[in-house]
């Protein structure tokens, strides 16, 4: 019985992505013309349901969407559309997995992109490269999904978590004598984080940047993003008297973490998350309104706000388009960092690896795929969130990777966020510490 | 005596007090029909929606809303016993495992196409309460004695009134009562409703410390069920004990240790007494 669910519910799923495709294409030819051509054919594979859709996997898919759509209004590669074969990995690792198989062997495809969670990551990871064929990681942050793998044919234009610890951590250390008045030595800080790849690789990036800036890490622990309760944690957060609390998580434990915090009296002096359920932060402000004021993000930028004339030739009008045209169809205020992520990772994709695999062979094998990812290379300013394009060689640590990634800190008000952190990029300073108008301001 | 300590206690014990009201709702039914509603934790889901829905969308005062909850998840329960349980009352167990359990995917695939997957929050708050160095959440709190009430209005019930008697009678021996005059049919309808009934009851309690969303089951179904079965399957009070120890369990050990090991223990503890009293740990 519960094959049959999912299969009718993935029927739905498919038709609802399938229908919402083919109703954006557009019916009359624009500058360009739209892509008529035998179609590409390109895996899409995202949580549209399950805990994880609500914390990040919808908007990844939608920034997806948006892109392809574009892209194919764009004349695709040559007169030829990409068409999106969609999967809906329902926030299970097995189901993600089962899933990957069918795109794989039923569809033929040769690529897939997408990939929410860390958690599906990692076991997916091995497959693909054992069949040889691409995964592109839109999403999935894990250091561990390729360090130390060598993975040939596994790429990731976004940040990995080792770079969310890094840059919290520093932004602390940086702000901490200046805006704290406490030399960082002294700076107490505390890691909570969901117990999956996610959570635990960006809380081993955090201790490991703390214990080398000498700061001191008063609580480290994990939990379940299921959890149905977290007000003992928040009790030994009180004993612990953390400054600045770290956390990472998906969305139920997050909004129960700030709803428990609140009723348990728990204060310090800054709160930062790092990405998922942080950065959906419309949904965060719907449910605590101002008491979300001043919370931080560590997450690749929302393209929104980057000032967009800053960027490569062309990058700041597809910025704007894409924008646009999510906020139109969404009805957002301010876009989630994940539909940047969804759109300028899926374009990165068809216009840097795809088009060209498909110009010079003709076809688009994985090897051909591959041989065009490995030859990217974007400077810093040469896409959407402002991050270059340059994948880790073979044979390096790190095989895979986009070296030229990087997150940034980003702070909310008001439901809007700013960057705030790298300093050099920053369009306005820290709200620091959380100033007494919130409800978990320490208490002088 | 560690402040600390006993604010975990104390949470212990309110988390317990969530758990309770679901463990009823499960337990009266299996007692009585002798089928398990594996969508259980579902109907609470919807229940919530119905709530949610109510107060920010249709802006209704909040207690109109959980007094609209319980007649609207009581008639799911009674369909759902009619559409689903009645015709499989003679089938195998599996199959009615199975059945209920396809209408846990129906529930969260509705639930997903009305509402999306997004988080929605009623935005209802209570101070918390401050006691020297303890904090007690004043929603918590509250929620914990509105439970204690309907569990003590469920015990009542069953206790002093004709159909309680007669729900209580089936419970003890299904197969004997119906040569007493008792309609069996009937029972199981109305134990189907005061099942839905409880399961609403525990969805506008929960509603205000959750947010809801289609799998919001996920948080709290697996665990009712381990406390069923921990308590005796069909055993009301010992469901209503093991409750509470559990909440306790998962409270202090996550104190002791961490988080996640609370769970590890709680799990263990769980084995241990299947181990060592199969048939549950307060069962007679």
């Amino acid at each position: 019985m519960p094959s049959t669910t999912a299969t009718t519910r993935r029927a739905l799923l498919r038709t609802g992505a399938a229908g919402a495709l083919a109703a954006t294409v557009p019916a009359s030819p624009r500058a360009q013309g739209p892509a008529r051509g035998e179609p590409l054919r390109v895996g899409v594979m995202t949580d549209l349901s399950g805990p994880f859709a609500g914390a990040g996997s919808q908007p990844l898919f939608w920034g997806a969407e948006v892109a392809i759509e574009l892209f194919n209004e764009r004349g695709g590669v040559d007169g030829r559309p990409v068409q999106a074969v969609t999967a809906d990995s329902q926030s299970k690792a097995d189901v993600a997995i089962n899933e990957a198989e069918r795109l794989l062997g039923q569809e033929g495809l040769e690529v897939v992109t997408g990939i929410y969670s860390s958690a599906h990551a990692v076991p997916l990871s091995g497959r693909f490269e054992q069949a040889r064929k691409i995964m592109w990681i839109t999403s999935a942050i894990s250091t561990a999904v390729l360090k130390d793998r060598n993975l040939r044919y596994v790429f990731r234009p976004t940040v990995h978590s080792d770079q969310y610890g890094e840059a919290s951590v520093s932004f602390i250390h940086e702000h901490a004598q200046s805006k704290l008045g406490t030399p960082p030595e002294r700076v107490r800080l505390a890691a909570i984080y969901e117990d999956g790849p996610y959570g635990t690789g960006v809380a081993a990036a955090i201790e490991a940047n703390a214990k080398a800036r000498n700061m001191p890490l008063v609580l480290k622990e994990g939990y379940s993003a299921s959890a149905p309760d977290l007000s003992t944690l928040v009790t030994k957060l009180r004993r612990e008297r953390p400054d600045v609390i770290l956390h990472t998580g998906y969305n139920p434990d997050i909004t129960l973490f700030l709803r428990q915090a609140k009723a348990g009296g728990l204060r310090f002096k800054a709160l930062i998350g790092h990405g998922a359920g942080y950065a959906q932060i419309d949904r965060l402000t719907e449910a605590f309104g101002n008491d979300v004021n001043y919370v931080y993000n560590v997450d690749p930028v929302g393209t929104q706000m980057l000032d967009w004339s800053k960027l490569g030739p062309g990058v700041g009008d597809l910025a704007k388009v894409f924008v646009e045209r999510y906020q139109a169809k969404h009805r957002v205020r301010d876009l989630p960092a994940h539909a940047s992520m969804g759109f300028n990772n899926t374009w990165i994709f068809l216009e840097h690896v795809l088009k060209p695999a498909v110009r010079k062979t003709g076809g688009m094998s994985a090897e051909a795929l591959r041989e065009a990812a490995l030859a990217v290379d974007i400077p810093v300013g040469g896409t959407i969130q402002g991050y270059g394009v340059k994948f880790a060689a073979p044979g390096t640590p790190m095989s895979g990777q986009n070296e030229r990634a990087f997150p940034v800190v980003m702070q909310f008000e008001n439901a809007r966020g700013r960057v705030v952190w790298p300093t050099a990029i920053a369009s306005a300073p820290p709200v620091l510490p959380l100033p007494p108008s919130s409800p978990y301001a320490a208490r002088s | 005596m560690d402040p600390f300590l006993l604010e975990a206690l104390v949470n212990g014990v309110l988390l317990g007090g969530v758990f309770a009201l679901p463990v009823l709702g499960l337990n009266l039914v299996f007692g009585v029909v002798d089928v398990i509603w594996l969508c259980y934790a579902e109907l609470v889901m919807v229940g919530m929606y119905a709530v949610w829905f109510l107060y920010t969308q249709a802006g209704w005062p909040l207690p109109l809303a959980f007094a609209a909850c319980l007649p609207f998840v009581a008639a799911l329960g009674v369909l759902l016993h009619v559409l689903v349980v009645r015709p499989l009352l003679r089938a195998p167990p599996i199959n009615q495992v199975l059945a209920t359990g396809g209408v846990l995917f129906v529930l969260q695939g509705v639930a997903t196409l009305v509402f999306s997957t997004d988080f929605r929050s009623l935005g209802v708050e209570m101070p918390p309460m401050e006691v020297g160095e303890v904090f007690v959440s004043g929603t918590k709190l509250a929620a914990f004695l509105a439970a204690l009430a309907g569990a003590a209005a469920l015990w009542a019930f069953l206790k002093f009134t004709y159909v309680g008697t007669a729900i209580r009678a089936i419970a003890r021996d299904r197969e004997v009562m119906p040569l007493m005059g008792v309609d069996p049919r009937r029972i199981y309808l109305i134990t189907s409703a005061v099942g839905g009934t409880l399961a609403g009851f525990a969805a506008c309690l929960l509603v205000v410390q959750l947010d809801v969303h289609p799998f919001v089951g996920l948080s709290f179904g697996p665990i009712t069920f381990m406390i069923c079965v921990m308590g005796g399957l069909g055993n009301m009070l010992g469901g209503f004990l093991a409750a509470f120890l559990m909440g306790l369990i998962v409270s202090v050990g996550g104190f002791w240790w961490n988080t996640e090991m609370s769970y590890v223990v709680a799990f263990v503890f769980f084995i241990a007494v299947m181990f060592l009293r199969p048939q549950g740990l307060f069962a007679r």
